[in-house]
């Protein structure tokens, strides 16, 4: 009897139904991760005539994206983790990458979601509209960003394997992403401060974002930003694949 | 039928470690096609590492293993397709019902199943009332039942199941001997692990007992009986005077109970 592999696209078209059905049922908590940047966007509405409307977005996008990409992409592969449950669907004949690849599509299902929610909640309540061009490109920009926090959470699944420590970890990378954010954004802190916000991990992602809402704008520092943000994505992806290890034992 | 086309299963000069400590030395045996071959050994012999590495969970220090003619490291993905796996502690997304499960693992066994397939499937093992609940909502006996199905779910030639027995009741055991002997009656293999001699005794055909990740025997269970009844360790092991594998079992394995 001549042995068959399943097929690719069999086995990640199954994975997904699974994973978006897990997704679908923990509705609670991605409603969590998708009101905070809407949170931030409406008690932003002030700084909107003084700031400009991609300046409130793209601040709003970029926490989005790491509370989706650092918190819940990572959270998630540490519990499953340590429960067996990637040990169970190693044995199978899959490719490990296949399961990991179906997690990061629904994360960039997720980014898509947040995205288009805050251009959305932008429009109708801060009154924001972007060109057609505006918005499309923003949402390439926010994939590239979004593939920072996701990548730099597979740095944090990789080196630490408790999920109740991953779990702390996150909240307070999260913490420190928002506290640089906003202090950073606001310029309250002094220059040397911004500076370190502008070329970090959050000021970069933010910057292509803002950036991608008026093309027109974009300058060499706009380029060094992008060039930044695929070089983060790349080491902290990198390191997370090298240092990943599918059980906790 | 020449060896490699008897085995479904050979695995030679198997060494696994943890760091510094060899959970598994020099481990060889191998599995016919058709047959159910039990590994036996006290806790910690090494019987779930050894399952792991044919499983391709961990990767062993040395030794060949070789799935169906196909060697597992070179082909891992050819290997796992003869495989059907029950772990020792299966843990499926806690999200998920039992119908999802099992429509999940159908997929990624390249079938696609119905949901009236799956339901039918769950008939089968009279857990069609169960689908819509959760996995962890299950008692340990449906679990098991639940994860027996799914390893089979692919009638895969060579079937792993580690501790299938433990935690259930005397009905559901004796239900899922006839399960195990139902796979072999297809044609196919078993390999298991338990530590019930009786269920040895009863399923096997042959086993092997495991000791500090060393085989120390490998034989039909009545066979290996006969060979140790006059041994002194044994008679002195015995109870009420009759000879049962439990009492070679614990002769060749020691007294000891292990850390
Ligand atoms: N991930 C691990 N890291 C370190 N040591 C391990 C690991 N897994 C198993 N061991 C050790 O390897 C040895 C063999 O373990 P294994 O799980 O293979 O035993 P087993 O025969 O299946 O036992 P049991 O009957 O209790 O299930 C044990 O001493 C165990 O402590
Ligand atoms: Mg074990």
């Amino acid at each position: 009897m001549e042995t068959v592999i399943p097929k690719t696209s069999t086995v990640l078209a199954a994975l997904l139904k699974a994973d978006l059905t897990t997704q679908w049922r923990n509705r609670r908590a991605v409603i969590l991760t998708l009101i905070v940047p809407v949170i931030i966007l409406m008690s932003w509405k002030g700084l909107v005539a003084a700031a400009g409307g991609p300046f409130v977005l793209s601040n709003s996008i970029t926490i989005g994206l790491i509370a989706t990409g650092l918190m819940s992409y990572s959270n998630a592969i540490a519990r499953d983790r340590d429960k067996g449950i990637f040990q169970r669907l190693r044995v199978a004949p899959v490719a490990p990458w296949t399961i990991i690849l179906s997690r990061l599509i629904v994360q960039m299902m997720m980014i898509l979601a947040i995205t288009t929610l805050v251009f959305i909640v932008g429009n109708n309540y801060d009154k924001i509209t972007l060109t057609p061009a505006g918005y499309a490109f923003s949402y390439l920009t926010a994939i590239i960003g979004g593939a920072v926090y996701l990548s730099l959470g597979q740095m944090i699944v990789g080196r630490i394997t408790s999920p109740e420590t991953v779990s702390s970890t996150t909240r307070l990378v999260y913490f420190v992403f928002i506290m640089v954010g906003m202090f950073g954004e606001l310029n309250v802190l002094g220059k040397s401060v911004h500076d370190l916000e502008h070329w970090s991990p959050y000021g970069t992602v933010k910057t292509i974002v803002a950036v991608s809402m008026e093309p027109g704008k974009w300058n060499s520092d706009t380029s060094t930003s992008l060039l930044l943000t695929i070089g983060y994505a790349l080491v902290f992806a990198t390191l997370g694949i090298k240092w990943f290890k599918w059980n906790t034992k | 039928m020449d060896q490699q086309e008897a085995n479904i299963l050979t695995v030679e000069g198997l060494n696994v470690s943890y760091g510094n400590f060899q959970a598994v030395q020099n481990v060889s045996f191998s599995v016919r096609r058709g047959e159910i071959f039990g590994l036996l050994g006290p806790n910690g012999a090494g019987k779930t590492s050894t399952l792991s590495a044919v499983e391709g969970l961990l990767k062993p220090e040395s030794g060949s293993i070789n799935v169906d003619g196909y060697n597992a490291a070179e082909k891992p993905l050819y290997a796992r397709a003869s495989l059907g796996v029950q772990l020792q502690s299966t843990s499926f997304q806690p999200e998920l019902f039992v119908i999802e499960v099992l429509q999940l693992y159908g997929g990624i066994y390249g079938l696609s199943l119905t949901k009236n397939d799956v339901l039918a499937i769950l008939r089968d093992i009279n857990l069609e009332d169960q689908a819509f609940k959760k996995f962890g909502q299950l008692s340990g006996g449906q679990q098991q039942r639940v994860s027996l199905v799914i390893a089979t779910i692919h009638n895969p030639k060579l079937v792993l199941l580690d501790e299938p027995t433990t935690g259930l009741d005397p009905q559901s055991r004796r239900q899922l001997w006839e399960r195990i002997e139902a796979i072999r009656e297809k044609g196919h293999a078993v390999l298991l692990t338990t530590h019930s001699m009786e269920e040895a005794e009863s399923v096997c055909d042959r086993i092997a007992i495991i000791d500090h990740g060393r085989v120390i025997a490998i034989d039909t269970p009545q066979a290996m009986i006969d060979k140790h009844r006059e041994d002194k360790e044994v008679i002195a092991v015995s109870r009420r005077g009759k000879i049962t594998l439990e009492d070679v079992f614990i002769a060749l394995t020691g007294k000891a109970v292990r850390a």
